[in-house]
């Protein structure tokens, strides 16, 4: 059972403030961490690996930096990565990165599973996992809490509903997309973190030539949608004292209400 | 944010600006795979599972302490998910030879792992860290067939390992131990004692215990020249490599401590039943050579132990000074309309941060120092480079231990103080650190004892040779410092109080070989700490000289740092050398009135 994972270097957005000015992410100086559903995806990989033998492999696309993110994939027991690193990849949207994974997947070719997080924290469209599939034409289960049971053909997985769970079976190849809920990620091996900072470490750098795509087709060139603009929603609070006695406070308080028909429940 | 256990940026100084370390993988084929970015990969992924796993089972540890009942002891209830994690990451035999699970990394690197790890939860490190020194003997002193059958479980830390030294009347006087070892037909050996304070010596984390265990073969010598040191495991152990029966290795009680509560600290009875068998670690009536292996060791880590919980009360300190609001700024005192400020905003308050950030910074310097002079050691290409790097560890391993520990007890109750009231109570952290740490300054020798190897053997080690190779070292630093113009009057005092100790060493040296004997070893304590001072003096001035020669081209970000290294040095040379020299004369008195004073004139 050969699995290929998908995972992203996101910034740690619980340290990520906004540029007051500009709107956007300050990622300056802000730790870079492996997307944390995809945590889970590497984990549900390298448990089914662990039953099934066969390899574990992530694809990542990035600057040379993501690099650290496969590092730490391969220090949890992936056995193969891939960074796909190439300036006509910068400034994808959705479309065109998941046209560029798929490209990579099917450079690959021998796999039986693609597993991703169900989405980034920095981008939170939870598309490419849906994406990669459909290019890729194979099935798709997304919201997975759950793998029941695996074999050569099939695979049946729990998916997590609003209000429930459904059960769901899929033909082999398949794409999974996954929640926090799956598992428990371990921590890396130091012994396998050591190997995978090596030079022979088994690490490759793909090009858009190497999975072959036309520029034009990756990256802002390649993509439907363009950020016009971002920003932080403004929310700023009118303080005002009331002054004089308890009572004359009070009652000013209850006729301002009254005017700006405010009932005593939307205050609490 | 603020950052929990250690200062990553003074950590990653250490390393890089000031050792080098990255240089250590270019020196040895040992140590190729350990490059700057490889190293710094291992200290995120440290810093990452010491918090995010360790640091939540602390407290959590104190509280639940460990249970004795049954004849059975339970450890606390998060430290199996903890130690399953542990192992999975196999971090318990990290500078290891990799035949025996290990990564053969550069002690140097493993420093930070035993700085984030201790500082997270150090009563549950005991357990891996005792594990680790007792694989040691065994990978040192032990047969080929003990090695195959204890070394790699111990070192994956399938099985743990534990110390028996110590016995109801063989304390620090372990030759007067009388747990006895009677040889059997088939090599082996039949044990019989009773063991205590051992740490670690009965738990639920593994299915196997393994006990290096000193006992005097029937007839040996008394005193430490008749002592054998046995291996002796909690169930027995078949050929094959898989569990036998129960070895007669009974838990009789646990300690209820002042600290390290969540640490099994047991008495054991070695074969009350007549049925323990132990197998025999190197040389008959050898054993205090083949245990002083793991002592040495064990010191060094009580240093790390010690310091860490230094480093966390600095961390959490500076954190609580920053946001606790609390008096008006002093020279806003008499406004009645002036806002209460952040107590890091008070004059004593800072006084009491920079005394715990000088110690704390210099304290970590000299520890990783020690593990490089390891590594040093371990790659010299000449005999009298090995021989010289060899007995700086040597040389430094009581100060590591004991004027490190002694340190690092008043950093965590400085810490205390700067959280006031809220310090004493054990809502909060302090209260817990400070007690933990208060055991490092006894066990593994007490700060007593080191300070007696200090002046009794490691001073005139290898006819003296060694402390004069310090010096030289310590000089080096100066002299370039000197070069240093904003530095160059701190260099001076430093160079004056160490013309002064080399004075106060010969003399110290001469008098403990003197009839004065006692009153010179009544002094070794004092002389312990001056011998510290100088070499946290000789750390911080290194430190200063790397910052001075940086600060002006440094980031933005990088200024207040480098510029903090030159305040640390100033602060040190200017409020605690002087005391320091100050010692350095009460030692030339050598005072014998601790000495000639009668037993009777105490109180009682």
């Amino acid at each position: 059972m050969n699995i290929i994972v998908l995972i992203k270097q996101v910034p740690n957005t619980t340290k990520v403030k906004l540029d007051p000015i500009t709107g956007s992410l300050i990622r300056k100086g802000i730790e870079s961490i492996v997307n944390p559903d995809d945590l889970h995806a590497l984990e549900a990989a390298l448990t089914i690996k662990e039953k099934t033998k066969g390899k574990v492999t992530v694809i990542s696309m990035g600057p040379n930096q993501a690099v650290d993110v496969l590092t730490h994939a391969m220090g949890m027991g992936a056995d193969k990565a891939v960074l796909l690193c190439d300036t006509a990849f910068a400034g994808a949207d959705t479309w065109a990165t998941s046209l560029t994974l798929s490209k990579a997947i099917k450079k690959i070719n021998d796999y039986d599973l693609v597993i991703c997080g169900h989405q980034a924290i920095d981008g939170d469209t939870a598309q490419i996992g849906p994406q990669v599939a459909d290019w890729l034409n194979i099935s798709q289960a997304t919201y997975v809490k759950d793998i029941e049971t695996i074999n050569n053909k099939e695979i049946i997985v729990k998916t997590w509903l609003e209000n429930g769970f459904k059960r769901i079976s899929c033909d082999l190849p398949a794409l999974l997309t996954v929640i926090s809920e799956i598992n428990e990620p371990r921590y890396p091996n130091i012994e396998f973190m050591i190997q995978a900072c090596l030079d022979k470490a088994p690490i490759k750098i793909w090009n858009a030539a190497d999975i072959g795509v036309n520029t034009c087709d990756v990256g802002l060139e390649g993509s439907n949608t363009h950020v016009i603009k971002t920003f932080t929603p403004d929310f700023k609070r009118q303080n005002e004292t009331l002054t004089g006695s308890k009572q004359e406070s009070v009652s000013q308080l209850l006729e301002r209400l009254k005017k700006s028909d405010t009932t005593i429940a939307h205050i609490f | 944010m603020a950052q929990f256990i250690s200062d990553r940026r003074d950590i990653d100084f250490v390393l890089h600006e000031q050792l080098e370390a990255g240089k250590l993988a270019e020196m040895n084929e040992d140590f190729e795979e350990f490059d700057k970015k490889t190293i710094d990969l291992i200290v995120s992924e440290v810093r990452t599972l010491a918090v995010k796993e360790i640091l939540p089972t602390q407290k959590e540890g104190d509280e639940q302490g460990c249970t004795f009942k049954d004849g059975k002891v339970t450890t606390p209830e998060s430290f199996k998910r903890l130690y399953k994690i542990f192992n999975e990451g196999e971090w318990l035999a990290m500078t290891e030879s990799p035949e025996w699970g290990g990564q053969g990394m550069p002690r140097t690197i493993s420093s930070v792992a035993a700085e984030y790890f201790n500082g997270a939860n150090y009563p549950f490190m005991m357990y891996p860290g005792l594990t680790h020194g007792a694989g040691k003997i065994i990978e040192e002193f032990g047969t080929e067939k003990q090695k195959q059958l204890f070394l790699k479980n111990m070192f994956t830390g399938k099985w743990t390992g534990t110390m028996l030294l110590t016995e109801p009347n063989a304390g620090s006087d372990v030759g007067a131990l009388t747990t006895s070892a009677k040889q059997n037909d088939d090599g082996t050996y039949s044990i019989t004692g009773e063991k205590i304070f051992i740490s670690s010596g009965d738990h639920d984390l593994t299915e196997n215990i393994i006990h290096p265990v000193l006992a005097r073969i029937e007839g040996a010598p008394e005193g430490t020249k008749g002592i054998s040191l046995f291996l002796v495991p909690k169930y027995k152990v078949n050929d094959d490599g898989t569990l036998g029966d129960f070895n007669d290795v009974i838990c009789t009680g646990i300690e209820h401590k002042l600290g390290i509560h969540s640490n099994s600290t047991c008495s054991l009875a070695l074969g009350s039943k007549g049925d323990c068998v132990g197998t025999l670690i190197g040389e008959k009536n050898k054993g205090m050579k083949a245990m002083f292996l793991m002592m040495n060791e064990a010191r060094l880590l009580v240093g790390f132990q010690g310091f860490s919980c230094a480093t966390a009360a600095y961390m959490y300190a500076i954190n609580y000074a920053k946001q606790r609001i609390q008096g008006k700024n002093l020279l806003e005192i008499m406004d009645t309309n002036a806002q209460s400020v952040s107590i890091i905003k008070h004059p004593d308050v800072r006084r009491q941060l920079m005394k715990m950030k000088v110690f704390v910074e210099g304290m970590r310097s000299l520890l990783y120092y020690v593990s490089y002079c390891s590594d040093m050691a371990a790659v010299a290409e000449t005999e009298e480079e090995k021989q010289k790097f060899q007995g700086f560890v040597e040389i430094l391993t009581p100060i590591a231990k004991g004027y490190v520990t002694d340190r690092s007890f008043e950093v965590c109750s400085q810490g205390m103080q700067v959280y006031g009231g809220y310090g004493y109570i054990e809502e909060y952290p302090m209260a817990q650190l400070l007690r933990d740490c208060r055991i490092t300054m006894i066990y593994e020798g007490t700060n007593g004892i080191q300070a007696m190897d200090l002046l009794g053997r490691k001073l005139g080690l290898n006819k003296g040779k060694t402390v004069m190779d310090l010096f030289q070292e310590i000089q080096q630093t100066v002299i370039a410092a000197k070069e240093i113009a904003e530095l160059k009057d701190y260099a001076e005092k430093i160079e004056k109080a160490l013309n002064k100790f080399g004075e106060i060493a010969m003399h110290m040296g001469q008098t403990a070989m003197s009839e004065k004997v006692l009153s010179a070893f009544a002094n070794a304590h004092p002389f312990q700490d001056a011998t510290g001072d100088l070499v946290v003096a000789w750390m911080l001035l290194w430190r200063a000289s790397i910052a001075a020669q940086k600060i002006e081209k440094a980031k933005k970000k990088d200024k207040p740092f480098y510029d903090g290294l030159i305040k640390s040095l100033q602060f040190f040379v200017e409020t605690h050398l002087p005391i320091t020299m100050g010692n350095l004369f009460a030692l030339k008195n050598t005072s014998s009135a601790a000495i000639d004073i009668d037993d009777a004139a105490f109180a009682g």
